[in-house]
Formats: structure tokens, C-alpha cells, sequence
């Protein structure tokens, strides 16, 4: 590899010009500036409707945290973005190791068929998992003989709106993790069954390693998409029993939208900011931490 | 034989799995041919007892829905297109000029990327209020046409064509534009492929941002349609489970055609992330 | 590659093609015609407010208006059809949105002037957000209170912006099939809690398993509206004497709780767990009693034609005249779009006079939505004599009490509440505590005053 040279020829500074112009004009509009209104309604009383903007300082802040339902909100989401990102990888590592397995035929079958639910509309989904989890005549209930009255019960509306998303997103991680799977070098494989190593060892210290890449790349763009879900709620629960399944998001859409408390969403959706910054950056150190 | 007692266990795993995948759609097909009475009896049976097709010919009286899906096809081809260019000029500069704070808009980009919808949603709602975008395909497209993903992943895929390649076509007397266009883009095929296929799922999905922009009936999308649709007919489960099968069978049926695209595409965007 | 973009491309051409001309026709349906006939020979309609229909409204230009309306669509199209055979060059699309989403909707649409709805309707829970974007009517307060008492507490700065037509309160509907199926009759309607308990308990099953299959009375996703009065019976009011604090977390609405709660878990006239939907339990015959408002009279029409239904009034703790049965609230005329254009602010203003100086629009609006006509020449009117309300509450109307335009946060902390303690296991106390608190502040941002003083038997 060369060092590139700065730029020499005409048309390529117009071309810089033309595409990093565009760029920051455009990050201005769509994410700096709405940044620094956010920062700034966060300090006001804001109502957009009766044209309301009043300073009151760090009241929205002080509002938020000694509100119990954006706690309890939090917490939700913070559960809800774990175990679904945890069950993802999980399920999806599994799978995927099982389809590249030489024992298997029909991989390309298995794999149409786990990616299938992934490229279907979330809200159309969502809409059949709510009939399928009526107590009455619902579809799970009535397979394996329950009686659950899964929506509606604060033990259970928030693990099957995991379920669902589970089951929605799995077949992205199982594609991802079978084409880390394919890339990965074959001669590591043949040395290690020279070396003697079972089958566990060989996925524990040399498929582990080797699929960090992929595995950075399912758990942090998982994260970030599961920090910031709300469909699931707004369609399913709307945010109960009580308020038991409410997730930030669809805490700022209802502040927002609904009640019309611009300032006070606003609070709260800057916290939601930092915490998907700080989750990033966990997940970050977590999996690259035996790289350096 | 422990290997044919492994395969057998593998694969009755494998199509256990497949079988829970798939049945909710199963499920959602059979008793959209049901009528409304039988969807909420007491007593349930997989297939319906009496067929009928008046959940679909009822949902086209009053929900048009076949609309809404052209709509939602068109915003999320538009979209995907624009991504696309954007992701692929921007991702170009980026990955294969060097020049002063080059670093610092790639950061802002990365930025973007973990800046949560419900952070920008409410003055991106302001500002599009006062530009009086509201009910316009535009204000669908704007705020989505550039994507932080896209531009880090054909950063990505940028910076893996060899130099020599680009220097070549600059000594034939090219310029940047045509090398762009003619060398670059066609070069890139695997990670526009898997930019195409999330940025148009994610557009597809999109629900929040339309629901509040598009008022006309004629232009809302096919999320929006849904949800309206139980707003207004929540108790016409039947007409519910046709809405939903006309949402979503489309989309399977057109990946199981394309699948073998879909999950190169998909897969060459995260091997190289 | 190439050939892939260019594919996509001409994709786009041809879809915003297809999309635009489907646009076109669809945005331009069914234009007016210019109406030229100044004198229709039609009678002046009203009794003080009064329409005379022998005019031309915007010179008899064809001119479009929207009114959204969140249920009953075909009820307001026919008024709106009513008004478009005096004004051929009107034409009022009545668009239906939802009421979930119908209060986020509409701001937005209102902040795009002109183009947003030039009518709309109004629930007074609402008011709050929508005053500013509100005209008032162009039609002198005296009159409007003269047929229509109850606009007098409409009246700000003295003017009206939206008001009653009807009023409306809850009622007892059950299924009178299931009701003789369980050996019951007429001389069974329950007057106390404790008959309805008996009554209730009747008319529940359970298989063999011990799992209900019939529900005696079911108020699952309804609590909130049902328990809001219920206090009333049980000594307390909403709000405190100043009308600006709720007294959510007082002893009435805390009895009025418990009651309900103990139906189902001590009676057991009904499950949490069964029929999630209260109503459309009661459409699949599943539910034999539910609580609803007047309303549901015409979403049984929609949704249940087949269902044999009567109605009771809400019992008593003794059967005599309690302090207050319940309470009652009004149903609120359109509101005018304060930013629309002259010319469609006065085809609005015609309408409304229309809408409120005819008797026949009076007559439907409270047939067909369930209600107690707000217009005092109606109270007696024949057509009206046999509704279910009148017949079930219309004696005595006057001992339900108006809270007064109780915002939002109300109904939707109440709806939590309900659910905390019933599916979350929360004691009574708490969750009526966290909801009070909650609701203070809101009403606190909304400058809230009750009306419960105003109520004839408002005592201490």
C-alpha cells in the first residue's frame, strides 16, 4: 500500500467539495441543529400547540428523574435491548454453526425460511402476534393448552413482546453469522483437528475469535435498533398493564405526541441518547478486548 | 452412526425452528379466509370451516389497500435509490481522499448512526412544520436520503478497490465523475446490494414519520394504512388478518423469488463490517 | 450494475407517475357544481337560532371543505349530504380518523392552515389543545343559549368556539338472550349493587375445568371510564371545592375501586383475563352485562345488528336517590378552523348554524350517537321519546353531575391505575396515589377548573 497523494486534478477537489459540502450541510440540518434544539427544549416548557416555550431551567430534568414510569421505562428497555440482542446472537450463532455444519443438506431451504420474518413489515407482524397471544382465541394459548392472558399480564406482556422481536430478528444474525462462518479460513480448522481439539475447543478458541468482526457488527447495529424500539407497543400494549411494558421510545412518542410535552420528551429522549452511547461503547470494549 | 444420529438431531432442531417460524404466517393466511365469528369462537380449528373471501373484498370496499402498498414500494425505492448514490459518493470521498478533517466528518457520520429517532423526531417535526412540508413525499424522503450506515459501509467497501485501478482510469484521461461513475459504482455491486436491501426494509417499516407527515388518504403507506385500519374497524379481526396477509405476503413471496440476492447482498455488508 | 440503477430508476419514474395521476383524481372528487338559485323555497328552520337555507354561500362557487370525525362517519356524511342538497357548490368530505391517534392527528393537520380540516369535531377533553386553533361562531351567544342552555358553559370571553349538542352518560347495556336463558325477566332488573351482583352471578359460567366461558358483567378496558363518577355514590366528589385538585386518591373514587375490583374477584361476575375488550365480548354474546356510554348504541347498530339488547340505569348502594348517580358529559359540535381561508370559514359558519338550527340534524345526531338532546325544544320530542338513554336515565338526568371539560390526563392516568392493580398487583392506595399526582401536574399545566359546583345538589 502507497500513501495517496493529496488531491492534484481538478475534478477531484469539485468532487471532494461536491460530496463533503452536501454532507455537511446536510448533517447540519438533520442532526446538528435538531441536536441543539433538543438540548434546548430540554430547559423549557414547551408546548408546540398554544405556542408555549418558557424557560424553566433544570424542572424537565427533575421532573424525569423522580418520575416513576421513565424509570420503570428504562428499565424495560434496558432489559428488553439485553435479552433480545442475548437471544439473537445466541440463537443466530447456533443456527448458523448448525447450517454450516457438513452434515447438513438443504441449507439454502433452512436459511430462506429463518430470514423470512426479518423482511416482513414490523407492524403487520406485530398486529398477528397480538391475535395469536388473545387469551380467548389465540393462536400460542390454544396450542399448548394455556390460559395465559399473555398482553395483559405485567409477568408476561414484556417477555412476549421479546418473543416476538425474537422471533422476528433472529434469521438476520443467522444469515450474518454463516457468511462470517463461510469466510472464515479452512486451514485453522485442519490444523486444529491435527492438534486434537473436540469440537467445542475448535468453536470455543478458533470460530469465537475469528467471528468477532461479525459479532461487533450484530450486537452494536442490534443495540442501537433495540434501544430505540417502540412498534411493538405502540401496536401490541400500548404501554401496559399499567405501565409495565412502556419502553423510552414510545415514552417520548406519548410525551411528545400525544400530551404534547415538547420540553419534557425532549429530556428524556436526550437520556436515551447517552445510554445508547454508553451501551455502544460497552459493547465495543467487551468484544474487541482480546484484539489488543 | 453418531454422525446420522447428530444429522437426525440437527435437522429435527433445525425444522422445529423453521416450523415456528414460519406457522404465524400459516396462521395468519387460514384465517384470513375465516369470517369474524369463527376467528373469536371459543372453539378454534387451523383451517376454516366455512371459507370465504369477503375479508379481501370487503378491505378493498373501504381501505385501498393495494395503494398504500404502491406508495410504500414507491417512497422505499426512491429512498433506497438516493441512499444509495449518497452512500456511494460520500463513502467514495471519504474512504479513498485524503484531506484536512476528513477524520472529523467521518465521525460525525459514525455520529449519526447512534443518534436515536426519538432525539431528532421532535425538531425535525418543528422544523418540517414550519417549511410547511407536511402531506408532501418530500418530507418522507429528506430527512432519510442520506444514511450514516450507508456511508460507513461503502467507506468500507472503498477502501478495499485497489488505487492502481482508479490511477489507471485517471491516466486514460478520465475524470473523477466518469471514474465515479463508470469504474467505482460497478465495482461496488456486493455493498450496494446490502445497503438496498436494509435501507428499503427500514423505510418499509418506517412507521412514526409518515403516520405524522401524511394526512391525504391517497398518499399514507401501507404501516399507517394498517393501523388506521384497526383504528377504525377494530373489531373486524377477519378484515384485519386480509389487511396484514396484503402487507406481508407480497414481501415473502418476491424474497423467496429473489433469496439468493438477498442474502449475498446482506451478507457481504456484515462480513466486511 | 448499471443496468440494476437504471432499472430502479425508470421503477421510480413509473410508480411516481402512476402515483401522482392517482392522486390527481382522487384529491378532485365529486367538485360542486355553482349553485345560482338564491331563493331554494325551502322554510326558515330553527327557533332562535335560526337558518334561512334561501341564500348563496361563497356566491355559489364550487368550494370543498374537510370535516374529520373519529367514529360514526355515515351519521355525519348524511348531515353533511343534507347541507351539500341546499349548497350544491358544497361539498364536505367527511374524513374518519381513528380516535386512537385522532388528538395527534388533528394539531398537526390544523398547523398547515388552509389546508387542514376547515371543521372538525371536538371532545371537550381536548379543549385544551385545540382552543387555538379554534373560530368562534359567528352566531349570537343569547340565542345559542336560549335553545341550547348548556352552551352557557361554553361561553369564553364571550364567545362560544364548540359546545353541546347532546349529553351522554353511561348505562347498563345487557343481552337480553342470555338473560332468559339464565330464568331471568324483567322484574329482575337490578336497582342495588347487590341485586346486580345476583343478577351477574347468574349469568356467569364456567366449564368443568373451573375456566369461565360466559362473563356476568365485564368492564375489561373500560375501568377507567366506568369508575370516574362512580365515586359520586360513594360521598365524594372528583375534584376538590376550589375545582383546580382531583381527589382521585380520595375515599370515594377509593370505595369506587375496591367495588369494582371485588366484582370480579370476590363475586366473580367477570375476569380481568376474560374478553379483553369489554364491547367486543359483548358483540361475540361471551359478556351478558357491560357498562357503556351512549355511544355504544350506535356501535352495537355497526359492529352487532343481531345482538337482542336492553339497558338499565347504573344501581344504587340502597336503591333510593343517591347524592349523585354518575356523571354526565357533553358532546361537543364541530369546532372551525380558525386559519382556513374566508371563503371556506364561510361555508363552516352556514354549516353550523344549519347544523344546529335544524331539528332534523338535532333529531338524528341524538338517535343515532345515543344521547340526550342538548336543544330544549328536543328534551320532548317523540322521535326521542323511545331511545334507550331517554328511557333508561331521562328521568333523572339532573342528579348526574357535569365534572365540567376534564382533560385527557384523567381518563388515561385512571386507565393505568386500573390496570396496576388489576393485572400488576398493586394495591388500591398506591396506584390511585401515583395517578393523582400525575393528573395535578397536568391539570396544573392545562388550568383546569372543575364544574362540579355548579351541580344543583353540590353540597359542603
Amino acid at each position: 500500500m502507497f500513501k495517496r497523494r493529496p488531491l492534484q486534478s481538478k475534478s477531484e477537489v469539485w468532487m471532494r467539495n461536491i460530496a463533503m459540502g452536501f454532507l455537511i450541510i446536510y448533517m447540519m440540518i438533520f442532526l446538528i441543529i435538531p441536536v441543539i434544539i433538543v438540548i434546548a427544549g430540554s430547559f423549557h416548557q414547551w408546548n408546540p400547540l398554544n405556542q408555549t416555550y418558557n424557560w424553566i431551567g433544570l424542572d424537565n430534568y427533575i421532573r424525569m428523574f423522580s418520575y416513576p414510569t421513565f424509570w420503570q421505562s428504562m428499565g424495560n428497555t434496558v432489559l428488553f435491548c439485553v435479552v433480545v440482542v442475548f437471544f439473537r446472537v445466541a440463537l443466530g450463532l447456533a443456527i448458523a454453526y448448525a447450517l454450516n455444519s457438513k452434515l447438513m443438506k438443504h441449507k439454502t431451504l433452512f436459511r430462506t425460511i429463518f430470514y423470512m420474518p426479518t423482511v416482513t413489515p414490523l407492524v403487520a407482524v406485530a398486529y398477528v402476534w397480538k391475535i395469536m397471544y388473545n387469551p380467548q382465541f389465540g393462536l400460542i394459548d390454544n396450542i399448548f393448552g394455556l390460559d395465559i392472558n399473555w398482553l395483559f399480564d405485567s409477568q408476561f406482556a414484556l417477555p412476549a413482546l421479546m418473543v416476538m422481536t425474537i422471533w422476528k430478528d433472529f434469521g438476520y444474525a443467522v444469515i450474518l453469522f454463516l457468511s462470517g462462518l463461510l469466510s472464515l479460513p479452512s486451514d485453522c480448522y485442519e490444523s486444529a483437528s491435527i492438534d486434537g481439539a473436540n469440537a467445542w475447543q475448535t468453536f470455543r478458541y478458533i470460530t469465537l475469535p475469528l467471528l468477532k468482526p461479525t459479532m461487533l457488527f450484530v450486537v452494536v447495529t442490534s443495540i442501537i435498533s433495540y434501544l430505540q424500539a417502540y412498534v411493538p407497543v405502540l401496536v401490541m400494549t400500548t404501554g401496559g398493564p399499567g405501565t409495565s411494558t412502556y419502553l423510552s421510545s414510545y415514552l417520548v412518542y406519548d410525551q411528545a405526541f400525544k400530551q404534547y410535552n415538547f420540553g419534557f420528551a425532549s429530556a428524556i429522549s436526550l437520556f436515551i441518547l447517552v445510554l445508547t452511547a454508553v451501551f455502544t461503547m460497552i459493547s465495543f470494549k467487551v468484544t474487541g478486548a482480546n484484539e489488543k | 452412526m453418531k454422525h446420522k444420529v447428530l444429522r437426525t438431531a440437527l435437522y429435527i432442531v433445525l425444522a422445529l425452528v423453521g416450523v415456528i417460524t414460519v406457522f404465524p404466517f400459516v396462521w395468519m393466511v387460514l384465517s384470513s379466509f375465516k369470517t369474524n365469528g369463527e376467528i373469536q369462537s371459543i372453539v378454534q380449528t387451523l383451517l376454516p370451516q366455512e371459507a370465504t373471501v369477503d375479508n379481501y373484498l370487503n378491505l378493498q370496499e373501504t381501505f385501498d389497500f393495494l395503494r398504500y402498498f404502491m406508495n410504500s414500494i414507491f417512497i422505499a425505492v426512491a429512498v433506497t435509490v438516493l441512499v444509495i448514490y449518497t452512500s456511494c459518493l460520500c463513502g467514495y470521498v471519504l474512504g479513498k481522499y485524503q484531506f484536512k478533517g476528513k477524520n472529523i466528518i467521518f465521525g460525525f457520520v459514525m455520529m449519526t448512526m447512534m443518534v436515536p429517532w426519538s432525539v431528532t423526531i421532535i425538531p425535525r417535526y418543528t422544523m418540517f412544520m414550519e417549511a410547511g412540508l407536511q402531506d408532501t413525499y418530500l418530507s418522507l424522503i429528506l430527512p432519510v436520503m442520506v444514511s450514516g450506515f450507508g456511508i460507513f459501509m461503502m467507506k468500507q467497501n472503498m477502501e478495499s478497490i485497489p488505487d492502481e485501478l482508479i490511477e489507471a482510469a485517471r491516466i486514460d484521461g478520465s475524470n473523477e465523475f466518469q471514474t465515479f461513475h463508470k469504474l467505482i459504482l460497478p465495482l461496488c455491486k456486493n455493498g450496494i446490494s446490502a445497503i438496498a436491501i436494509f435501507q428499503f426494509l427500514w423505510v418499509w417499516e418506517d412507521y412514526l414519520w409518515p403516520y405524522l407527515m401524511i394526512d391525504s388518504e391517497g398518499k399514507q403507506l401501507l404501516a399507517v394504512g394498517l393501523t388506521l385500519f384497526n383504528g377504525r374497524y377494530s373489531t373486524d379481526y377477519g378484515g384485519l388478518f386480509a389487511a396484514t396477509t396484503i402487507s406481508i405476503l407480497p414481501v415473502i413471496i418476491v424474497y423467496v423469488i429473489f433469496q439468493k440476492r438477498f442474502v449475498a447482498g446482506v451478507a457481504a455488508g456484515a462480513v466486511k463490517g | 450494475m448499471k443496468r440494476f440503477l437504471s432499472f430502479c430508476l425508470a421503477l421510480v419514474l413509473v410508480l411516481s407517475l402512476a402515483g401522482c395521476s392517482g392522486g390527481g383524481t382522487s384529491d378532485k372528487t365529486s367538485q360542486g357544481v355553482q349553485d345560482t338559485q338564491t331563493d331554494k323555497g325551502l322554510e326558515v328552520m330553527g327557533d332562535n337560532v335560526t337558518y334561512d337555507p334561501n341564500h348563496l354561500v361563497n356566491d355559489g362557487e364550487p368550494i370543498t371543505i374537510d370535516w374529520w370525525v373519529w367514529a360514526t362517519e355515515d351519521m355525519f356524511r348524511s348531515i353533511a349530504e343534507a347541507y351539500q342538497e341546499i349548497h350544491p357548490n358544497v361539498t364536505i368530505n367527511v374524513i374518519n380518523n381513528p380516535w386512537d391517534g385522532f388528538f395527534t392527528k388533528l394539531p398537526l393537520a390544523l398547523q398547515r392552515d388552509e389546508e387542514g380540516p376547515t371543521l372538525f369535531n371536538v371532545h371537550n377533553s381536548y379543549e385544551h389543545l385545540l382552543l387555538n386553533y379554534m373560530e368562534p361562531y359567528a352566531i349570537d351567544t343569547e340565542e345559542l343559549i336560549a335553545d341550547y342552555p348548556s352552551a352557557s358553559t361554553h361561553l369564553m370571553d364571550g364567545n362560544v368556539y364548540y359546545m353541546d349538542y347532546g349529553l351522554s352518560t353511561g348505562m347498563y347495556y345487557y343481552n337480553k338472550d342470555l338473560w332468559t336463558e339464565a330464568g331471568l325477566t324483567d322484574g329482575d332488573i337490578p336497582k342495588t349493587w347487590d341485586e346486580f351482583i345476583d343478577v351477574a352471578q347468574k349469568l356467569t359460567k364456567f366449564d368443568e375445568d373451573g375456566n369461565m366461558i360466559q362473563a356476568g358483567y365485564n368492564y375489561n378496558n373500560y375501568f377507567n371510564s366506568t369508575v370516574i363518577g362512580l365515586n359520586y355514590q360513594f360521598g365524594d366528589n372528583l375534584f376538590s371545592a376550589d375545582g383546580k385538585e382531583s381527589l382521585v386518591d380520595g375515599k370515594g373514587m377509593k370505595e369506587a375501586t375496591s367495588f369494582l375490583i371485588d366484582l370480579y374477584e370476590k363475586y366473580r361476575v367477570g375476569d380481568k383475563d376474560f374478553g379483553t375488550n369489554y364491547d367486543q365480548s359483548f358483540y361475540q354474546g361471551q359478556s351478558a352485562i357491560v357498562f357503556a356510554w351512549g355511544f355504544f348504541v350506535g356501535n352495537l347498530a355497526t359492529n352487532a345488528p343481531d345482538i337482542n339488547y336492553g339497558t338499565f340505569e347504573i344501581p344504587t348502594q340502597d336503591g333510593d336517590t343517591p347524592y349523585a348517580y354518575y356523571r354526565y358529559n357533553g358532546e361537543s359540535t364541530p369546532g372551525i378552523n380558525k386559519n382556513a381561508t374566508d371563503a371556506q370559514k364561510e361555508v363552516a359558519q352556514d354549516f353550523i348554524r344549519f347544523y344546529l338550527a335544524s331539528d332534523n340534524v338535532q333529531i338524528k345526531l341524538s338517535q343515532d350517537g345515543g344521547l340526550i338532546p342538548a336543544k330544549s325544544s328536543l328534551m320532548d320530542a317523540p322521535e326521542l321519546a323511545d331511545t334507550p338513554i331517554v328511557k333508561t336515565v331521562g328521568d333523572h338526568i339532573d342528579r348526574y353531575i357535569w365534572p365540567g371539560a376534564m382533560p385527557s390526563t384523567v381518563e388515561n392516568n385512571l386507565k393505568i391505575a386500573g390496570e396496576d392493580i388489576l393485572y400488576n398487583g398493586k394495591e388500591i392506595d398506591d396506584a390511585l396515589k401515583t395517578a393523582a399526582d400525575t393528573i395535578d401536574i397536568d391539570l396544573a399545566n392545562a388550568d383546569f377548573t372543575s364544574s362540579e359546583s355548579l351541580y344543583a345538589y353540590y353540597e359542603d
